[in-house]
């Protein structure tokens, strides 16, 4: 190589300053590109929910005047065994055909009728057992109006003429009127947070799921939190570095991989058939979790036993703590705030899982509260799939809000995952 | 070599009759058996033949040595010499590396180091050990003196610690400066003080030995120097084994000191003598900085 | 052990130690012209000899600073060890030593020139050419010893030291005895008296610059009679 002057040194290194320049441009631009399609495509799934489901927290209600007849309602008292086969629907129908007179003819009363939800007896059965001196009485009484007037007057907002579907001309007329008389009004929709399932759109709730989750969470953390660390504590600070300790590496890695809906079947093999657990059950769902979060926790809280430096170490054990006291005293609550945030991370995971609770029957139409861990339930995600299969159009906004829901639950995970790093992380 | 030009004064050199014979002292130089005096009366350390393997390779061939009660011993060496690894063979740090093997007698007071029935804990806290890099837990001062008069359940009550954080502290010069902020993190201190608090830590416990492996080697020649006065004083104590890539160092604090080689012990004499007047070539070289 | 200076990793540390060496043999050279001369000036009457032994003296007296300052800077900047620091330690000694014998050669110069004026000396030429001889071959045969690290050289040039003292004080006793035949010549015969004080005296400086030899070769000091640290060495 021939000696370069130094003049010229610096004159080739102009000449390619220009195109380092541009490169450099380049390469900060496509980063930059990256987190804009990015952040575009989250903004384009958020803009959608919200628009198709923000609607499903308002739900219209149809006001009635009812009268608690004895006659109608076929009891003379009011207790527990009466209230049971009193004809509340009768009262409603009464109400409705006294509001609009001119009705006759069976399809077109049956039209009528079908203007309040089928779970309007129910509200009036609660507020007679509540108050039993409303027997005979007449009262203003607002009901959750059927989901067809509700999908119909919420597509007013948007045009003129409104989606109609199954809305005919005459019940059009009825709720211009009702509208018009402020007989009709749209109120929150506390019934989605309080009920479970319903076939009824406007009876259906998300309560049951969220409770289904959450109790499922519960057993996937109690269960996969306290082993993951200490299989994670074992293989980093104790077990001797050879082929066993590699092949476990590589098959707790290979574990991560595996198909969710596997752990589904590994589930229904091994928890129902062979242990005869119950089915559609939190329990069995939070140990079909357990085994899918599982490998995420072990390789998070080893790569935060593994970022503890080793001089911690060296320091504890030169004092004489014995290999227990290293890792309790010092390894442990340096690498705590990685373990949290990974078991944070695959909770989140685990809330999001459809496919393996499919396998262990979570997929149940489920109208109850699950009160313990061993009861009938199903979760978020599950529930989800089930009113994105349902034909009514007001299940449409209702899967939309219940995906808010699950995703305002993930973002307030993920994020205090990362509140609690920056609050438990130490610096050393 | 030392050919001399003529010049105006009329000096000539006379002819020389023997050719020096240019002979390079490298590494490959034989290394031969230990020269100089590896054996003391009042012996605290004794060690015999010790070998030492990481898997295949031998890192330490067949090294005796004796520390001497209230005696500081550096050890020095070109890097890799296994100097360190000697050092940590002496509180058996050794054990927790894989495929690390120790063989030799070692006996601190006549007692056993190695054997199936030693404990290495309370062997820890009759040797204990200074690191390199200064290391406190990342816990306040005093749970970082405290800590192992804790584990070792030497303090029972509150008070009898704090008596022990305290003396620890100004045995190691430190008291002073951090009496006031004793609930603070020790890392939060400056070098030189963070490697005086462990010290500190390790004489919590009152050992009989205390290793230092390059204790100064992050610090600046102030916090140096205070550790090495600290050496000073606390050898009226505690025998010190200290490891060095500091010779000017192994000079000011030792009363022996030892040279590795490549894993062989190449030479063990008075400080004094191996600074002015070393006896073995390689440990001249090593030295007076002719390695090549 | 073999001596060896010019293997260190640092080859401004190979310079610095081959140049103060160089410095310190070149002052030597100048000293054992200036000896040379003096006796010269002394043995010929030659005033202007003697008048340039002594300009010399001061060139000398700045060499010896100059050592020292070098020898000063290597200690600071290379902190030397075992045998480069009996190296230095060496040369600031055998420099010192060097100055001494410069400050003897003057006196022999002086003397010279008083001689010069007062008339010569009736008798003691002999044995000042004698004596001076000795000491040059000494001096030369020191630092050939130095140059060469030769201990054995070093320790047979020391032991002439002792013959250089018998004849000194035989050479002493005659002149006593002479000025007690001739008092006239007693002042006269001081001049010789001092000549000869200072040769001696130039003697012990070689012995003292073979002692330095074997200190750096063996790193044993054997000044003031201590011998006996070579064989323990």
């Amino acid at each position: 190589m021939t000696d370069l002057t130094q003049a010229q040194v610096r004159e080739r290194i102009e000449q390619n300053l220009a195109g380092r320049h541009r490169k450099e441009k380049l390469f900060r631009g496509l980063g930059i590109a990256s987190i804009a399609f990015g952040v575009f495509a989250v903004l384009l799934l958020f803009t959608d929910i919200i628009s198709k489901g923000s609607g499903a927290f308002v739900q219209t209600a149809v006001q009635l005047e009812v009268t608690y007849d004895p006659a109608v309602l076929g009891i003379e008292e009011v207790n527990e065994e009466s209230l049971t086969w009193a004809n509340f629907t009768g009262v409603i129908r009464q109400s409705l055909r006294e509001r609009f007179p001119g009705v006759s003819g069976r399809s077109e009363k049956r039209e009528l009728y079908s203007l309040v939800s089928t779970g309007a007896p129910f509200t009036l059965r609660d507020r007679l057992q509540a108050n039993p001196a409303l027997l005979g009485q007449t009262e203003k009484v607002w009901f959750a109006a059927d989901d067809d007037v509700d999908t119909f007057l919420k597509s007013l907002d948007d045009s003129a003429e409104g989606f109609r579907g199954r809305t005919s001309d005459e019940m059009a007329a009825w709720v211009q009127t009702l509208w018009d008389s402020g007989e009709l009004k749209k109120r929150f929709n506390t019934t989605f947070f309080t009920n479970g399932d319903s076939r009824e759109p406007e009876q259906a709730g998300i309560r049951a799921a969220l409770v289904g989750s959450l109790l499922t969470l519960l057993v996937t953390l109690a269960l996969s939190f306290p082993i993951g660390v200490a299989a994670a504590i074992y293989l980093e600070e104790y077990a001797p570095k050879n082929r066993w300790t590699d092949l476990i590496e590589v098959n707790i890695n290979n574990l991560a991989a595996v198909p969710s809906i596997v752990f589904g079947l590994l589930g229904l093999a091994i928890f129902i058939n062979f242990f005869e657990l119950p089915r559609s059950a939190p329990l069995v769902g939070g140990l079909v979790l357990t085994l899918m979060t599982l490998p995420t926790i072990i390789i998070s809280s080893r790569a935060a036993l593994k970022s503890v430096p080793p001089s911690i170490r060296e320091a504890a054990m030169g004092m004489g703590a014995s290999r227990m006291q290293v890792v309790l005293h010092h390894v442990l609550p340096l690498a705590m705030p990685g373990m949290l945030t990974g078991a944070i991370i695959g909770m989140a995971q685990a809330l999001g899982e459809t496919a393996p609770l499919l396998m262990i029957g979570m997929v149940a139409f489920i109208v109850d509260v699950p009160a313990g861990i061993t009861d009938p339930a199903t979760v978020l995600p599950v529930q989800i799939f089930l009113w994105a299969d349902s034909p009514e159009r007001a299940f449409v906004e209702r899967t939309s809000a219940a995906i808010m829901v699950l995703l305002s639950f993930l973002i307030v995970m993920n994020t205090s995952a990362v509140l609690l790093r920056k609050k438990l992380e130490r610096r050393w | 070599m030392n050919t001399m030009t003529l010049d105006a004064t009329g000096y000539s050199e006379p002819a020389n009759p023997q050719t020096v014979e240019k002979k390079t002292v490298d590494s490959q130089t034989k290394v031969g058996e230990t020269v100089g005096a590896p054996f003391c009366d009042n012996a605290k350390l004794k060690m015999r033949n010790v070998n030492v393997f990481y898997s295949e390779t031998q890192a330490i061939h067949d090294v005796s040595l004796d520390i001497g009660r209230n005696e500081v011993v550096a050890m020095i060496g070109p890097s890799g010499c296994g100097k360190s690894t000697f050092l940590r063979c002496l509180n058996r740090m050794n054990d927790t590396i894989d495929g690390c093997r120790v063989e030799g007698d070692f006996t601190l007071d006549g007692d056993p180091i190695y054997g199936p029935k030693v404990d290495v804990v309370p062997l820890r806290a009759r040797v204990g050990m200074v690191f390199q890099k200064p290391n406190p837990f990342p816990k306040s001062i005093y749970e970082n003196v405290a800590y192992g008069p804790k584990i070792h359940g030497i303090a029972s009550r509150r008070a009898e610690l704090d008596e022990i954080v305290e003396n620890s502290l100004r045995r190691a010069g430190l008291w002073n400066e951090v009496k006031d902020r004793l609930d603070k993190p020790g890392t939060g201190l400056s070098g030189g003080q963070q490697q005086r608090l462990c010290i500190a830590r390790a004489i919590a416990v009152s050992p009989e030995v205390i290793l230092m492996d390059e204790p100064c080697s992050a610090l600046d020649p102030i916090a140096t120097a205070r550790i090495e006065e600290l050496i000073d004083e606390l050898r009226e104590n505690y025998t010190i084994a200290i490891v060095t890539h500091s010779m000017q160092q192994a000079a000011r604090v030792s009363q022996r000191t030892a040279y590795f080689h490549l894993g062989h012990l190449v030479e063990v004499n008075d400080t004094e003598t191996v600074f002015t007047n070393p006896q073995h070539e390689l440990t001249e070289a090593y030295i007076t900085g002719r390695f090549g | 052990m073999e001596m060896h200076f010019d293997q260190h990793i640092s080859r401004q540390f190979n310079e610095d130690l081959e140049s103060i060496k160089t410095e310190m043999l070149e002052m030597g050279g100048m000293v054992t012209r200036q000896v040379a001369d003096a006796v010269e000036a002394l043995a010929n009457a030659d005033s202007e000899l003697a008048e340039k032994v002594l300009r010399i003296e001061e060139e000398i007296d700045r060499r010896e600073m100059a050592i020292d300052e070098h020898a000063t800077l290597i200690i600071a900047k290379r902190q030397p060890a075992a045998s480069d620091l009996r190296m230095v330690m060496s040369i600031i000694r055998i420099a010192r030593d060097l100055e001494r014998v410069g400050d003897e050669a003057s006196k022999v110069a002086k003397m010279a020139i008083a001689l010069t004026d007062e008339g010569t000396a009736p008798r003691g030429y002999t044995e000042i050419r004698h004596i001076a001889n000795a000491v040059r071959k000494m001096l030369n045969d020191a630092l050939d010893a130095y140059t060469r690290f030769d201990v054995r050289a070093a320790m047979s040039t020391l032991a002439e030291d002792e013959q250089v003292d018998m004849d000194y004080r035989s050479a002493v006793r005659e002149m006593v005895t002479y000025m007690m035949e001739d008092p006239r010549s007693i002042s006269r015969v001081m001049n010789v008296l001092w000549t000869l004080r200072s040769l001696e005296r130039i003697g012990d400086h070689a012995k003292n610059i073979c002692e330095q030899v074997v200190y750096l070769v063996e790193g044993a000091d054997i000044r003031h009679g201590h011998e006996s640290n070579l064989k323990n060495a």
